[in-house]
């Protein structure tokens, strides 16, 4: 039978309508489950809330007694760092999904018919405009309410911030459309504003705090506002422009980013974006290799940090945070920020570590024991990390207020500790379940589960706690003896 | 008297490239499909089948180069583009919770077919998905997906059918099926453009064969 016949465009309505029809008597949750469900997300939701607002006026409250002067700079131009921070993550994650975006399913069955494509993806430009307005304007509300802005401030600041974030949605969607390739440029223009800003900070070249503004707010908002609400129609008005290759690629991304968060396995996240950026990058010019056994891993590790300079740019650029954490006189806590900091910003360098811990098979082909190779893939990056974390010394020091012998040997366990930090987080296991099952509002979870989200966090506390409590070339050493032991383990295991 | 103008291949590419970095995966490609034509490209793993068909399907833009369906710019975003051309590639994916049937009916009634049921309902069984009709297709084996994938193709109007590998995954009786299928689709005037492995499934269909190992 070869069928002749077909419409220019099926009405969306009537084939929803009929979707909604076969779909009718098959929910897997009973009207009871969902009115329990609906029951506790309200509660905790509440119950977030509540802490979160006691969280902010009792830290307003401390934040008040702060009287030095790069406190006050800091309280001052932390709002406004972080308007222009969620506008550049608004850009970025927009950039990153999309922002518009179909499930798999949809791009193979609806989106190959002559559906009207405006139709279908106005509701979704709709709601990740909701998405980022809530977004942004709730955090926008938080700091700036920390920050000491007056009542009346804090409700138009978060609302210029959310309509900010609107007209990123717009601009990005725009962007989508028409296949403009400046976006990426922007989002890391005003990543680089904030870092500027806060180097301006941690350099006391932030002008004298000037007072939240009370008035004035209603022409910014407006126009804010304004723009947003013109970037969002023209990006609805050129919804028809976008084509299924760049609807396709965002939904295609997503499921592996919720998976990963659902097993709350971040490093699994990191992997989806890892092996996204290298698709798009499609080839590589081939350089061989040097040396042989470990040699040759040493070598390789070292190729890919020239391939992947992004790695070590951000971490360089996350040099400034011990230096802010000095300036705002956080003391002894400015060596965990240290570490924290390194551990987070050094992730990137041990990809080659992490392909290793998923695919143990990698391992068994190369004539090394896994320790032997584990430990050649951590010895670049690790370097790295120890010269960065010397770089944070001067800040360390000044910090914590450390005798000049103290600080080199702090600072090596700092980055000891960082690296410990990123080694447990990048070998790390998926949760098992088959492991004894915890019922949770979630339903049944491994334990294990839990255990993931806070891998490498863990030794990262572990490995600071010595540098905290006794910040002298001592605590270092315990430190380093912690660290050592960990590592030995997480390296060594089969 | 005047005299008629020749009539458009079905299908008509130009220049086609498609660059990955600094690797032409295909360059420079011409070739014209006549209406009730069968094309096969045929070559070795990577010779840069599968991106023709994705670049002529709109799924992948090219980097240089036209396509042409009927004489008009080939363009995803178009509904005529959409409305003509049946793509069966290799990424197809479904809705969890619509059953076999259900994703046929939506297509062809997203497709505006009319008698969308009777449509459905022969399709399903020539392509001998009838007793799996009402599962849900996490159930449904390799094969059985194929014969869905199939399936899509052939519920809805089209004037080009662009199929990777068609045959994979299906067994002998279903191979039988689909080259008379195919044969059926010519005979009705379509164009078909296909890329394969199987040198009987492109010796029984095709009319032509472009070796992509053997384009300069």
């Amino acid at each position: 039978m070869t069928v002749v016949g077909g419409s220019p465009g099926a009405d969306l309505r009537d084939l929803r309508r009929q979707v909604r029809v076969w779909r009718r008597g098959r929910a897997d949750t009973r009207l009871v489950d969902a009115i329990g469900d609906a029951y506790i997300a309200v509660f905790a939701t509440a119950m977030l809330t509540s802490m979160a607002v006691s969280v902010v006026v009792n830290v307003r409250a401390v934040a008040d007694t702060c009287t030095s002067v790069a406190c006050t700079d800091a309280r001052a131009a932390l709002p406004w760092l972080t308007g222009l921070a969620l506008v550049a993550g608004t850009l970025g994650v927009a950039g990153l999904l999309g922002p518009l975006l179909v499930s798999p399913a949809v791009g193979s069955w609806l989106l190959p018919a002559p559906v009207d494509r405006r139709a279908l993806l106005r509701p979704r430009l709709a709601g990740t405009a909701a998405v980022a307005l809530a977004v942004g304007a709730v955090v926008a509300v938080a700091v700036s309410a920390l920050s000491g802005f007056p009542a009346t401030s804090v409700l138009a600041y978060g609302g210029c911030v959310g309509a900010a974030c609107v007209l990123a949605v717009g601009v990005a969607a725009e962007s989508q459309a028409r296949r403009l390739r400046r976006l990426g440029l922007l989002t890391r223009t005003l990543a680089a504003l904030v870092w500027a800003g806060l180097v301006a900070l941690t350099a006391d070249a932030v002008p004298a705090p000037a007072a939240a503004p009370r008035t004035g707010w209603v022409p910014v908002l407006v126009t804010v506002a304004a723009l947003a609400v013109a970037a969002l129609a023209l990006a609805y008005a050129d919804l028809t422009r976008l084509s299924r290759d760049r609807l396709a690629p965002g939904g295609s991304l997503l499921p592996g980013l919720s998976g990963a968060l659902a097993g709350l396995d971040l490093a699994l996240v990191e992997d989806v974006l890892v092996e996204r950026r290298w698709r798009a990058r499609s080839t590589v010019r081939p350089v061989r290799g040097r040396g042989v056994g470990g040699a040759a891993l040493v070598w390789r590790e070292l190729v890919r940090l020239r391939r992947n300079p992004r790695a070590l740019v951000v971490l360089l650029a996350a040099l400034v945070v011990p230096y802010l954490g000095g300036s705002l006189g956080l003391g002894r806590a400015d060596l965990l920020v240290a570490a924290a900091t390194g551990f987070l910003a050094g992730i990137g360098l041990f990809s080659s570590l992490r392909v290793l811990t998923r695919t143990p098979g990698l391992v068994r082909c190369l004539p090394l024991g896994a320790a032997a190779v584990r430990s050649a893939c951590v010895s670049v990056p690790a370097a790295v990390v120890l010269c960065w974390a010397l770089g944070a010394e001067p800040a360390l020091r000044a910090a914590a207020g450390l005798a000049p012998a103290d600080a080199v040997p702090l600072a090596v366990a700092v980055a000891v500790t960082a690296v410990t930090a990123v080694v447990r987080f990048v070998t790390g296991r998926p949760p098992d379940y088959r492991l004894p099952l915890v019922t949770s509002p979630m339903g049944a979870v491994p334990t294990s589960l839990y255990v993931s989200a806070a891998r490498g966090f863990d030794v990262l506390l572990l490995g600071s706690a010595p540098l905290l409590l006794a910040p002298t070339a001592t605590g270092a050493v315990i430190s380093l003896a912690l660290d050592g032991i960990v590592l030995a383990v997480l390296l060594g295991r089969p | 008297m005047p005299r008629t103008p020749p009539t458009p291949p079905r299908l008509r590419v130009r220049g086609l490239t498609r660059r990955f970095g600094d690797v032409d995966v295909v360059k420079d490609l011409d070739l014209d499909l006549p209406a009730g034509g069968a094309l096969a490209l045929v070559g070795r793993n990577g010779a840069g089948k599968s991106t023709v068909l994705r670049c002529v399907s709109a799924a992948e833009v090219p980097t240089a180069g036209t396509v042409e369906l009927d004489g008009a710019p080939v363009d995803e975003r178009s509904a005529r583009t959409r409305r003509d051309m049946a793509v069966v590639m290799d990424d197809l994916d479904f809705f969890p919770d619509l059953s076999v049937v259900e994703h046929l009916d939506l297509f062809a009634r997203a497709h505006g077919v009319p008698d969308a049921e009777a449509v459905v309902d022969a399709v399903l069984h020539e392509v001998g998905l009838v007793p799996q009709s009402a599962q849900l297709p996490g159930t449904l084996s390799s094969g059985q997906r194929r014969r869905l994938a199939l399936a899509s193709a052939f519920v809805r109007p089209r004037r080009l059918l662009v199929l990777d590998e068609p045959e994979a995954r299906l067994d002998r009786a279903g191979v039988a099926w689909l080259v008379d299928r195919l044969r059926r689709e010519k005979a009705d005037g379509l164009g078909i453009l296909l890329a394969s492995h199987d040198a009987d499934l492109v010796a029984a269909v095709a009319d032509s064969v472009l070796d992509l190992d053997r384009v300069p």
